[in-house]
């Protein structure tokens, strides 16, 4: 058997490679899935702690994260599409008209 | 008390904002202003189930739905705040385009979200309400659907706020890793009894800290809040600006007040978050200085308040947090709405140089824009000078005098970008011509209220703080 401790080192490895694709990506889409990264390395991160405490309120709270990631994909899509509908780009660098 | 007659407040909103999105449907364009009379009804249905609730009830379902004073009176904060911003909408969204119905819909779904963060003692709970809320926050900053500020505005405060909220999950995840429970008490207790923090517990409270950091718009995670603030139609500014904050402030509240009595060792979070406090006053005040856009100096004002106020946690000062929070909700709202009173059809006066000679030109909203500034630099007799003066002098009592001195330096440079404002209004000739549309009387009356009540919060603020005395109470066991 896979030890726990493995689980949720690869947990703070995705999250760690979500945060890092936050800040070098500049592509409002793939920022977005880097988002979504890091909260399914959380997911993981919790149902491990809750296999190693045989506790199932953990794999519980599980669910409700992914309806929330589910509800963050509808309407981020949709402001992801009104910006690439007055732009005609989804780079990050052509949103910037206020400064300061 | 039944269990279930304690979601009554919430159900009541949830209930008013499925009832405007239906209704959206079946009205015409011209018609939509009732929606948000609509909207009024419900939320002061919902606040009079919080007075009802005053006295009774306590904890429901475990312990996730706390309808204890202090969150009865969060509540009421939060649905005065919804309120008095449904007002100062109904015609500032037909003026700007903007007069799609769901807007009140959105409100109202916000404000439930705001209202199951502050009532939960679970971090799952208030974990979904914040994202409640959130997701309700989002769409209402980019409701400006032709305008490419509002859909930045929107897409800025989607990313950095689902990117927050990841962190508070992974936080709520190691925090579960470390006590096997998502439950605040239970939390506080494994604080209490385990003499050296794990590594996985400090980290999970470090990553939480982080995530309602975001929230409450706090230096150095503050990036969005100016360019949102600017971009987000301006009832909705008024909006961000008070409520989501009152709602972090309050989870904080519940988290960090008996963390500083129990935990063993708790100085490496009080070390935190007085950095985060200075940081936050200084940075927001200084940067305000060279704002030439109203909203933008608005904004970075507000985040120098949320500096002020983590001083009030870092004293353990919950009255003085609350009595600064409800004074913050009139002046801060006052101002928007000031700001809001100078527009006309599809154009809105923004810059400072629109300002010029306004006091002469338009005397009322001149002086009651005067009032809050003062109040917001903390001037008396207004209630913001008292606020501060609470939150200040029981951190001295509390033997934080540098972080004193630091926050009353600090408010002393916001005095410049405050009263910079009036300058422009009375002391320069009109350089533009600002014609507004100057039929409002729902902005009149907000404008008014809040007016009141920020004199009547510096001159009498004995009724206030006996309720306020009786809301933190249940913080304390």
């Amino acid at each position: 058997m896979i030890p726990l401790s493995y689980f949720i080192i690869l947990s703070l490895i995705l999250f760690v490679l979500g945060i890092i694709a936050f800040f070098v990506k500049k592509d409002l889409i793939t920022q977005f899935l880097s988002v979504e990264i890091m909260l399914n390395a959380a997911n993981l991160a919790f149902i491990t702690f809750s296999k190693s405490a045989s506790a199932l309120d953990g794999q519980i709270i599980v669910f409700f994260v992914i309806t929330v990631a589910a509800a963050e994909v509808a309407i981020g899509l949709a402001i992801i599409l009104l910006i690439y509908r007055q732009k005609k780009s989804i780079k990050t660098e052509d949103i910037k008209s206020m400064k300061g | 008390m039944n269990t279930y007659t304690a979601l009554y407040p919430i159900l009541t909103i949830v209930t008013g904002a499925l009832l405007i999105i239906l209704l959206e449907v079946f009205l015409k364009k011209e018609k939509k202003d009732y929606l948000g009379f609509i909207a009024v009804l419900f939320l002061l249905a919902s606040g009079a189930e919080c007075i009802k609730f005053w006295n009774k009830g306590f904890s429901y379902f475990e312990g996730t739905l706390l309808l204890d004073k202090f969150a009865l009176f969060f509540f009421l904060i939060m649905i005065l705040t919804v309120i008095f911003i449904t007002l100062i909408s109904l015609k500032y969204l037909s003026l700007q385009h903007t007069d799609h119905g769901e807007y009140y819909g959105l409100l109202l779904f916000a404000l439930s979200g705001m209202m199951i963060m502050v009532s939960s003692r679970d971090f799952l709970v208030i974990f979904l309400g914040l994202e409640v809320l959130s997701m309700a926050s989002y769409a209402l900053a980019g409701l400006k659907r032709d305008d490419e500020r509002s859909s930045e505005a929107a897409i800025k405060y989607f990313l950095l706020g689902s990117f927050a909220s990841a962190f508070l999950v992974f936080g709520i995840a190691l925090l579960y890793g470390a006590v096997f429970s998502t439950d605040i008490s239970t939390i506080m207790n494994f604080f209490h009894v385990e003499t050296n923090f794990s590594l996985m517990a400090l980290t999970g409270m470090a990553f939480i800290i982080i995530g309602f950091g975001f929230k409450i718009a706090v230096v150095p995670f503050h990036m969005w809040t100016p360019d949102v603030y600017q971009g987000s139609p301006t009832p909705v500014t008024a909006f961000f600006s008070v409520g989501p904050k009152a709602a972090g402030f309050a989870v904080l509240m519940r988290i960090f007040f008996p963390f500083w009595k129990e935990a063993v060792n708790s100085e490496i979070f009080f070390h935190i978050l007085w950095i985060l406090s200075v940081l936050t006053m200084v940075v927001g005040n200084l940067v305000a200085l060279r704002q030439k856009n109203v909203k933008r100096i608005l904004a970075y004002s507000s985040i120098a308040h949320a500096g002020y106020i983590l001083v009030a946690i870092l004293a353990g000062d919950n009255s003085g947090l609350l009595f600064y929070l409800t004074v913050y909700l009139f002046m801060n709202i006052g101002a928007f709405s000031a700001v809001i009173a100078l527009s006309r059809k599809g154009k809105e006066f923004l810059e400072l140089e629109d300002y010029s000679g306004i006091g002469f030109r338009y005397p009322w909203i001149g002086a009651t824009f005067t009032v809050f500034l003062f109040s917001l630099a903390g001037f008396p007799p207004t209630g913001g000078f008292l606020a501060k003066f609470y939150i200040f002098s029981s951190a001295v009592h509390k033997g934080l005098v540098p972080l004193v001195i630091i926050g009353v330096l600090a408010s002393l440079i916001s005095v410049f970008y405050y009263l910079r404002i009036v300058i422009y209004m009375y002391m320069r000739e009109p350089t533009r011509n600002v014609v507004i549309f100057s039929y409002n009387p729902a902005l009149f009356l907000v404008l008014f209220l809040c007016l009141y009540g920020v004199l009547m919060l510096g001159i009498f603020p004995g009724n206030i703080l006996l309720y306020i005395k009786q809301a933190v109470a249940p913080l304390a066991f």
